[in-house]
């Protein structure tokens, strides 16, 4: 399976590697998808981990008890549909192919393909789109 | 066999009519063949829901005590027109707030006020002995208020191009946001539902035809501003913006699920609303025009990274267009379309089941739009 989840650092930890402790005690497999580090040392990233569950959920623990902070990303993608009318600018603006039109050429989003890169966000005229991180 | 409007609206009055959505009808004509199907069908509705930035509204706010002649207007911070009488104005779709960063402009008023949202209306004036108030801030509601007109200069372009970027950056244009080194195209038709496709040399279509304006009653009014009929037309259709609309109708009918204000990044606003044209089947030949195909339509593909000069790469039908991709020169194009074919799905629906109910008439054009009629340029002072 694959979870995506938002590790923050600061000053105290940003030069440690998350991906490393991932992969070397836990064989698991990270993805950093989004990345930034402000002036003062402080930042998140997104991080994408393939593995089995109980083993992300351990790998994770570990992270946390490094000092990071860890967050499980869960619908960072926001639709809000009341909004949306369905044009299909976002679609082909994904570059995971996570939003798709159905055969009826409704709008669907996919969370868990979702890399929240936020390209569609901005392809949208009525705002529906909003990435929650 | 043929049949006339008014033969057509008795039937409609009797809830006898044969109605069918023009995508619909290609497969009744496929079983039925179209002899028959043209004596059983009266009607066959069309639909299209997209943005068009020639929109707008007329409004008459009436008088305040002391009058006022409004001469600079503001409603939700977007300056409207101050040119017409005392308490006229017009709402061009694309103004904007004095913060464009707002992403607020008169579409979004014309559709707060169809949503039924108070409106902040702000005006001020020279005072005149006849009109002596120089300013008024209050609210309005579109119930509050005299008359309110959508009018659109031109809408319902019968095609469109398809765009795509051959540059190294990401542009934003009109046609939405287009990708680097052609990673995406935009297209922006309902293809085989469009009204314009369906009639393709307006013969039923013309001034004073009864339309579903955003939900309400409307009426085609004039021919639409770059109505242009020198297109290369493939299979009875051109294949890129040729004919237009112009369009009227009254706000206070409308449903705001048919009124969306667009921001378009980096370009915009521009207003979408969903029309409807129902075609008469007077006879087999109008008939076998609402039969055109998706497959049967084409699209030309250009480059909106040049300024100027953008010739035609490729051509597409709307199949190809509607399957996700089209290839280039051996590379895959991902494609989204920019207008919205559910919507244009429930337009044609809905004025299917208005005319089923015996509730919307037909009405036979007062004037026929130009059979010939080609663009002029803008060009520059010669100094």
């Amino acid at each position: 399976m694959e979870r995506k989840f938002k590790v923050t650092y600061n000053e105290s930890n940003v030069q440690g590697s998350v991906a490393y402790v991932l992969v070397k005690e836990f064989d698991l497999t990270p993805n950093v998808l989004k990345a930034n580090i402000t002036g003062d040392g402080c930042g998140f990233m997104v991080l994408s981990v393939s593995g089995d569950e109980e083993t992300i959920n351990k790998g994770m623990a570990r992270v946390e008890e490094c000092g990071y902070n860890v967050e499980p990303m869960v619908n960072h993608i926001h639709k809000e549909e009341a909004k949306c009318w369905e044009c299909g600018a976002c679609v082909a603006v994904c570059p995971t192919k996570s939003i798709t039109v159905d055969k009826d050429f409704h709008i669907i989003v996919d969370y868990n393909t979702c890399i929240a890169c936020g390209s569609c966000v901005d392809a949208c005229s009525v705002k529906a789109l909003r990435l929650v991180i | 066999m043929s049949k006339t409007y008014e033969e057509i609206n008795e039937k409609i009055r009797s809830k006898k009519a044969v109605v069918y959505t023009a995508e619909e009808i290609i497969d009744v004509v496929k079983k039925k063949g179209i002899e028959k199907a043209a004596e059983e069908v009266d009607v066959v509705t069309t639909g299209t829901f997209g943005a068009m930035c020639s929109s707008g509204a007329f409004l008459n706010f009436g008088h305040a005590s002391p009058p006022i002649r409004m001469t600079d207007i503001r409603l939700n911070d977007v300056p409207v027109d101050g040119g017409l009488a005392a308490v006229d104005t017009f709402i061009g779709a694309t103004s904007l707030t004095e913060d464009p960063k707002k992403g607020y402009g008169g579409a979004h008023v014309i559709e707060d006020l169809i949503a039924g949202k108070p409106v902040h209306l702000h005006a001020w004036g020279p005072g005149t002995d006849c009109y002596v108030r120089k300013d008024i801030d209050t609210h309005i509601t579109l119930d509050d208020i005299n008359e309110a007109y959508l009018y659109n200069p031109r809408n319902c372009y019968q095609n469109y191009g398809i765009a795509t970027n051959t540059s190294g950056r990401t542009i934003y244009t009109y046609m939405g946001k287009l990708l680097p080194r052609m990673k995406n195209a935009t297209y922006s038709s309902a293809g085989q539902l469009s009204p314009l496709l369906n009639d393709p040399h307006l013969e039923t279509i013309g001034m004073g035809t009864h339309i579903f304006l955003a939900g309400g009653e409307g009426y085609v009014c004039w021919q639409g501003t770059q109505f242009k009929t020198n297109v290369e037309e493939v299979n009875g259709v051109p294949i890129g913006g040729a004919r237009t609309l112009a369009l009227i109708g009254d706000m206070k009918q409308m449903d705001p699920k048919f009124v969306h204000g667009l921001d378009i990044t980096g370009y915009g606003i521009s207003l979408a609303i969903g029309v409807g044209i129902p075609i008469p089947i007077l006879n087999k030949d109008i008939l076998q025009r609402c039969c055109i195909t998706d497959e049967q339509i084409y699209a030309q593909l250009t480059d909106y990274s040049l300024n100027t000069g953008r010739k035609e790469m490729a051509r597409y039908n709307y199949a190809q267009l509607r399957s996700g991709s089209i290839e280039y020169e051996g590379k895959k194009i991902r494609t989204s379309s920019l207008s919205s074919l559910s919507g244009a799905r429930k337009v044609a629906g809905e004025l299917k089941s208005w005319i089923e109910n015996g509730e919307f008439e037909l009405i036979k054009p007062v004037l026929q739009f130009p059979k010939k009629a080609k663009l002029k340029t803008l060009t520059e002072d010669w100094l």
